[in-house]
């Protein structure tokens, strides 16, 4: 007592600069002595989640292969089944264990298809998981949200097309994603209609999902994506775009041709590419007309879609391009040369430009 | 002059020392804070992310992988294993064998099947010619990969060809002696396509310590604490550094600097601005730098993507010699970039990268060893003066102490709540055992190495990388 009352007047007769400095030790002191504490109980508790993560995944899983197994062919849930089922509705009951039981549910889904991921899904309604995922598009929070739109995604429920609707436009990049992906996942090409009056733009990362899920589909028969090539969304444009590469969407060649001009550069290449790549000899008119105008980008596909669609009315074309200043240009006008006429190249090694192309000569005498 | 001025003087030299001490405080405060939102935010984004739809697609876009490699025979079959098993599809890998002395390049030719093919470089950047040429694989298992032999030029150099042989959109420049894990390369493009509002320039991942890890065939198997404290010590300073620190510029996009031990570009940006400067040590550094400069004056809205996932391992330096050459380089590698892009600091013209990020890293990264240098002998001159108020300096020292303890402890609880790498009981007790000695055992070799580099950057001009022995990863 005696001691700490010394402290105590020690400490009250020192400069206040220096009272505030020990008052600083002193929090820092108890501040390290409870993360010590709180870090080893912290440690002690993700090892031993870890474990009983591992434990209870093992357990969910052999029962739900028990279940998918356990069916009897015909739609109805056999009593067996139905234990399984009574069974999880407890264990979803606790936050952790559920999402164990839809993570379990979610690997087996990638797993399997056919009558035993329609079981699944089944069974993700009669355990009354739904009603967690609907309760989480309800949070205020964009990761619940987000949340519950991929659990309703995953397993695959279509009658909240509406409540999901609401979140199209959600501020939140990741929400919007997610809804996007139940759209396409759920109702195919039907689901790519929410382009039609898309304001925000796509990423490219969720263009690229996108398409994924829709390669994975029996049915490719695609609708018509001329007015998402008219859109006032680039990225729309840019999506369309890809899928008229993928589904050989020659009928859209005339709004293709228009987009050569358009604004955004990015599309022009995208274009110049897929029309290279339908071989439409229209491009090489439009874009010889304004050839020096254009950027550098368009002026490199131009050139790498030229093999497939050059004919020698194009050698003048070419003979002007082999002293362009950009080198894949040069090699690429080159390299068609030594296909049109090769007598036209040792001509111009004679007449050298001043631009040094000993090795575009010495590559394409190799090749 | 009389003892009134006297007084004036020191309390004014005082003044400055504790200003100095309270900022960096406080920066580091609100940067462990900023650094908890960001991560918090990156863990519920990343929880939705479905990599392997990335993984398959044909419209993926493609990435380059360019390994830098000088006199590594003792790994560089097992590295290079390892860089080619990544899962993403649409990416090459080419190490640039910048004039080994050694036998790398048979050992390449002999493991890989490799046969020199006839490849046309355009030379965007100039880089030192090729000497025994371009190699490819006749063995379809391996047709990703692409060996470059050429002459010594360097790191920045080697990196510049990779840059002019690459074909592909995006290229990963990585140093070949690190363990790439097989998600890598998505999860380190996903910013290039993700963000849609400005345009991502380069992204950084975190470099972790290999150290005493289970590594087979260019494979991580399991994470181990190493024994050494000084290779302990380091990963803690890691930790600080990569998920308080970076995770907080990340936030501000203020990133100066993305480790060169592993970070994506897009490759058109990194040839627009010339490439890696040759004439550096710190060229991992001042390549972002000269993005960020280039892009601010074009007035582009621009980023510097950041990815705190433990992607890439690499071999820390296990003894105070080769560790105090590393920092040395680092810290000359930090003075000549700064310098060399002075006309940034204190200019609104280059918005956060010229009033914040670049004062920040020139008063706390730059200055910080030199202060604390100055700190430490005026205290010496004081105690010789007998002037020491010693009830100050010993709180004064143990406040710092103590402040420095807590902020490795956040860092520490960073890394449980994010990815929980050190699982195994036991590593807690060690790295907190490590954590109170690391202000005696490791800080006052980093400060002496960063002194010697300032000392080498002024007065040993002559000195350029210094030297790295490698143990080899392959421990199992």
């Amino acid at each position: 007592m005696t001691n700490i009352q010394n402290i105590l007047t020690y400490f009250n007769q020192l400069p206040i600069l220096l009272q505030i400095v020990w008052i600083g030790v002193l929090g820092l002191f108890v501040s390290i002595l409870f993360f010590l504490f709180y870090l080893y109980y912290l440690r002690n508790y993700l090892r031993a989640e870890e474990v009983i993560s591992k434990n209870l995944f093992t357990e969910y899983e052999a029962s739900l292969i028990n279940y998918l197994y356990s069916g009897d062919g015909i739609s109805k849930i056999t009593s067996e089944q139905q234990e399984i089922i009574d069974k999880m509705k407890t264990c979803i009951q606790d936050k952790f264990k559920r999402t164990i039981f839809i993570s379990v549910l979610s690997k087996l889904k990638n797993d399997i298809s056919g009558e035993m991921a329609t079981a699944i899904n089944t069974l993700y309604l009669k355990t009354g998981l739904i009603k967690y995922s609907l309760n989480n598009l309800e949070s205020k929070k964009w990761d619940k949200i987000a949340l519950g739109i991929k659990e309703l995604t995953q397993f695959e429920v279509v009658n909240v097309y509406n409540e999901i609707s609401k979140y199209k436009n959600h501020d939140k990049q990741e929400v919007r994603n997610q809804v996007q992906l139940y759209y396409v996942s759920l109702f195919h090409f039907n689901g790519l209609e929410f382009l039609d009056n898309l304001k925000s733009p796509i990423s490219e990362w969720n263009q690229i999902q996108l398409l994924e899920i829709l390669q994975k589909f029996d049915d490719q028969e695609i609708t018509d994506i001329s007015p998402w090539l008219k859109s006032e969304n680039d990225s729309v444009v840019l999506f369309a775009l890809k899928l008229a590469k993928i589904y050989n969407q020659f009928q859209v060649i005339e709004i293709l041709l228009n987009l050569l001009n358009h604004k955004n550069k990015q599309i022009r290449v995208c274009v110049i590419e897929i029309l290279g790549y339908f071989q439409v000899k229209e491009v090489k008119q439009i874009l010889k007309i304004n050839f020096g105008n254009r950027s550098e980008e368009e002026k490199v596909a131009f050139f790498k879609i030229f093999e497939d669609i050059v004919d020698e009315e194009d050698e003048a074309f070419i003979i002007e391009n082999t002293s362009n200043p950009n080198f894949k240009i040069r090699f690429l006008a080159f390299k068609l040369l030594k296909k049109l006429n090769i007598e036209a190249i040792n001509l111009l090694k004679v007449n050298a430009s001043g631009i040094n192309n000993e090795q575009i000569f010495k590559f394409l005498e190799i090749i | 002059m009389d003892s009134s001025t006297v007084r004036i003087i020191l309390f004014i030299i005082h003044s400055l020392f504790f200003i100095y001490a309270f900022s960096v405080i406080v920066s580091y405060i609100v940067l462990a804070i900023i650094s908890a939102v960001e991560s918090n935010e990156y863990m519920k984004k990343n929880s939705f992310v479905n990599y392997n739809e990335i993984l398959s697609s044909t419209v993926s876009p493609s990435i380059s992988i360019i390994a830098p490699a000088y006199n590594e025979s003792l790994n560089i079959i097992e590295n290079v294993r390892s860089l080619l098993s990544s899962h993403y599809v649409n990416y090459d890998v080419i190490i640039v064998n910048d004039g080994s002395k050694d036998n790398s390049l048979d050992l390449l030719i002999n493991a890989y099947d490799l046969v020199k093919v006839n490849y046309l470089i355009n030379e965007q950047i100039p880089t030192k010619p090729l000497r025994a040429g371009v190699f490819k694989s006749n063995n379809p298992a391996f047709e990703k990969l692409i060996v470059v032999d050429k002459e010594n030029g360097g790191k920045a150099d080697a990196l510049n060809f990779g840059l002019n042989i690459s074909s592909s959109q995006y290229c990963a420049c990585i140093d070949v002696d690190c363990l790439l894990l097989e998600d890598s390369l998505q999860k380190m493009i996903k910013p290039f396509l993700e963000v849609t509002d400005v345009k991502v320039i380069a992204s950084g991942g975190v470099i972790r310590i290999a150290n005493a890890c289970t590594i087979k065939e260019g494979k991580l198997l399991d994470v181990n604490l190493p024994n050494k404290w000084i290779e302990i010590a380091q990963i803690l300073e890691y930790l600080r550094s990569f998920l308080l620190g970076r995770m907080a510029w990340s936030r501000l996009n203020g990133l100066l600097v993305i480790s060169g031990a592993f970070g994506m570009f897009e490759k058109k940006s990194a040839i627009e601005v010339g490439g890696y400067d040759t004439n550096t040590v710190g060229e991992d550094m001042e390549i972002i730098v000269r993005m960020r400069r280039h892009m601010e004056e074009k007035k582009v809205k621009y980023k510097v993507a950041y990815i705190p996932d433990p992607l890439c391992w690499t071999e820390a330096p296990d003894n105070y010699k080769i560790l105090i050459s590393q920092r040395n380089r680092w810290t000359r590698g930090t003075i000549e970039t700064l310098r060399k892009h002075r006309k940034i600091g204190f200019n609104p013209k280059y918005n956060l990268l010229g009033m914040l990020s670049f004062p920040y890293w020139f008063f706390y990264e730059r200055l910080a060893p030199i202060i604390e240098v100055i700190g430490m002998i005026y205290f010496l001159i004081l105690v010789a003066l007998k002037s020491v108020r010693w009830d100050f300096a010993f709180a004064f020292f143990l406040l710092a102490y103590l402040f420095s303890v807590v902020f490795t402890i956040v860092a520490i609880f960073s890394e449980e709540f994010t990815f929980h790498q050190y699982k195994k009981k036991g590593t807690g007790f060690k790295l907190i055992l490590v954590t109170l000695l690391e202000p005696f055992i490791l800080h006052p070799v980093i400060l002496y190495a960063a002194i010697k580099g300032n000392y080498d950057y002024y007065f040993n001009k002559k000195k350029k990388w210094g030297e790295m022995v490698r143990k080899g990863m392959s421990k199992s």
